[in-house]
């Protein structure tokens, strides 16, 4: 994964600049010098000159001083850590005035030695140096600004939306249901009088699923952990509801390895069961199925639960699950992008949520 | 003290019973696991105070102990829950009894001492403040209750003293009055005249008779009702809203 890695560190505020090491930055940056040169010859252009001569010699001279502004400035990068954004700005501006300082000089100089060769830049001819310099400086400066702006804003933007899923997944995390929480207390009380081992077993139980609720967000765990933790949960409300609640488990087929989220199959199992079997006096069956398309390794897991017929316990849990459900779109779409999906929905007398995401497996 | 426990967590009940078990001075005649079990055992065993578990699949709590304050003579209640935090606060407001789960012991023989029947001004304010409407509303047919689904009924009208239920099996005399119950159904129900409450569900059509009065004609009902002039705005806005 390297540096597409969904996980990586906060950026801190002096890091706004992308990584122009990578080879998706150079990319960038040649397209970028590209369209600064198609606009440059545009707003030269004459009927006079030819356009596409001219468009290959602004190309020439901008891609060298693009491309040696992305080697300083991946060069200077481990120099850059931990430094201001007003110091980044300063030294990528410094770099890259620099940089165009130098291939201007080196362009005035050849056209001067080789008079042969068609000027650069300046259709007139390079006659005058420090004219010539400044008008480059001064393009490089406004362009490299603006760019700036914008890799400063994008970058705010990125570390905003990373700050909500963080926050999310924090609330997420706090939010195990207060009623829950009593009621497991209420059902352990109860059974520390009737069946002391069936208690001490609740006790275990709700000691691993806070220890689970507590753990590092950030963090993955494998999809065999996060089934346990699902499990786990269903023994404790087993106690509660008895009969009433049934889980099928149908994961045989699923990767045990793969890499998920914590956090995502419980949540929507804890839905199914507070607003689907709870609300029901008969009680009734969550299907938790998943299956594995092996050839585009895409791992889909289902759960279902039978809705209440009850047209206000349906909109109790179109509401409460809608926090549930957006949170865990938003850590999917962190984790993996467009490759992952969340979908939920009445399905005939049934309410379901689909999770489709690709499997990683651990190591 | 006789006590009918309702919960429909095994474990709640048994709880409630290991606990009332070691006070002699009280005797728990039945558990329920069921609003609607609840209303049937109180009729059949007259219990002095019923503890009643809020949150219930079905009728719940609030609901429940709404119809039994329409029995000739309703039994104390002492709600539990486990975590209701809206309903918390309107008992809190109203001063009605209720013990949080894990209940313990001496709160429980404390609430014993002190129960209370909640009152029917408390109780509505309690469906107002965390509940949702009713679902059935409770006529008193002697000692037992019909409980009428609301989804059935056309319309509530207003007498002197009493309030007619007019619904699908026939009309039933309510002791409720009709602005609470504007309140607690005005999703569902509008006013169309300072007597008459009526169902949208139900509500077909309006139209004026030869001396120019608006009526409302209703599905499944042969005589129209009077739409006041003060209310007919109100009524055709809701009419189009659906």
């Amino acid at each position: 994964m390297g540096s597409t890695e969904p996980r990586t560190p906060p950026r801190t505020d002096g890091q706004f600049l992308p990584d122009f090491c990578s080879a998706r930055a150079v990319l960038a940056v040649v397209l970028l010098a590209e369209l600064v040169a198609i606009v440059l010859t545009l707003a030269r252009y004459e009927a006079s000159v030819q356009f596409w001569e001219s468009l290959a010699r602004v190309s020439l001279f901008l891609l060298w001083c693009t491309l040696l502004s992305a080697a300083l400035l991946c060069a200077a990068r481990p120099l850059l850590v931990g430094a201001t954004p007003a110091r980044t700005s300063i030294a990528a501006l410094g770099i890259v005035l620099g940089c165009v300082a130098a291939v201007s000089y080196g362009a005035w100089w050849m056209g001067r030695e080789w008079q042969e060769l068609p000027a650069l830049l300046t259709a007139a001819g390079v006659g005058k140096l420090p004219a010539f310099l400044l008008t480059n400086l001064a393009i490089a400066a406004i362009v490299t600004g603006l760019l700036l702006r914008y890799f400063w804003v994008t970058a705010q933007w990125r570390r905003k939306i990373e700050e909500e899923a963080r926050a999310r997944i924090r609330a997420l995390q706090a939010r195990i249901r207060p009623h829950f929480l009593f009621n497991s207390m209420n059902t352990i009380a109860a059974l520390t009088r009737s069946d002391p081992g069936r208690a001490e077993e609740a006790v275990e139980d709700l000691a691993d699923l806070f220890r689970a609720s507590l753990s590092d967000a950030a963090a993955m765990v494998t999809l065999k952990e996060e089934l346990e933790l699902s499990r786990i949960y269903q023994r404790i409300e087993q106690h509660r509801l008895g009969e009433r609640l049934a889980v099928e488990w149908q994961v045989a087929s699923l990767p045990m390895r793969a890499r998920i989220p914590p956090l995502s199959v419980q949540p929507l199992l804890e839905n199914a069961i507070y607003h689907g079997i709870e609300q029901l006096a008969g009680g009734g069956t969550v299907v938790v199925r998943g299956s594995y398309d092996d050839a585009a390794r895409i791992i889909e897991i289902s759960i279902e639960n039978p809705r209440p017929d009850d047209a206000q316990a349906r909109t109790g849990q179109r509401a409460g699950n809608r926090i549930a459900l957006d949170n865990l779109r938003q850590r999917f779409a962190l984790s993996w992008g467009p490759r992952a999906s969340v979908e939920a929905g009445p399905a005939g007398s049934r309410y379901r949520v689909v999770l489709r995401f690709p499997a990683e497996l651990a190591a | 003290m006789r006590v009918l426990i309702v919960d429909d967590e095994a474990l709640a009940r048994g709880r409630l019973r290991a606990l009332l078990a070691e006070d002699a001075s009280h005797e728990v005649v039945a558990e329920a696991e069921s609003g609607e079990a609840c209303l049937a055992l109180v009729a059949k065993h007259r219990p002095d105070v019923v503890l009643l578990d809020i949150r219930m699949a079905g009728m719940d709590g609030i609901e429940t102990a709404r119809h039994l304050a329409a029995l000739a003579e309703p039994p104390a209640v002492i709600f539990t829950t486990a975590y209701d935090a809206f309903a918390i606060q309107a008992f809190d407001a109203q001063a009605v009894g209720y013990l949080l789960k894990p209940v313990r012991g001496e709160r429980l023989t404390e609430a014993l001492h002190r129960v209370a029947r909640p009152t029917r001004p408390q109780l509505a304010a309690l469906t107002g403040a965390g509940g949702t409407p009713r679902r059935r509303i409770a006529a008193k047919l002697g000692d037992a209750l019909r409980l009428i689904p609301v989804d059935t009924i056309r319309y509530f009208q207003a007498d002197q003293k009493y309030v007619t239920v007019h619904h699908e099996g026939g009309a039933d005399l309510i002791d409720e009055s009709l602005k609470d119950l504007e309140t607690e159904f005005q999703e569902s129900f509008v006013r169309i005249h300072r007597n008459a409450l009526v169902a949208l569900q139900y509500l077909a059509a309006l139209e004026r008779d030869a001396r120019g009065m608006l009526l409302a004609r209703l599905d499944g009902i042969t005589e129209t009702l009077a739409v006041s002039r003060r209310h007919a705005p109100e009524v055709r806005r809701r009419m189009r809203a659906g």
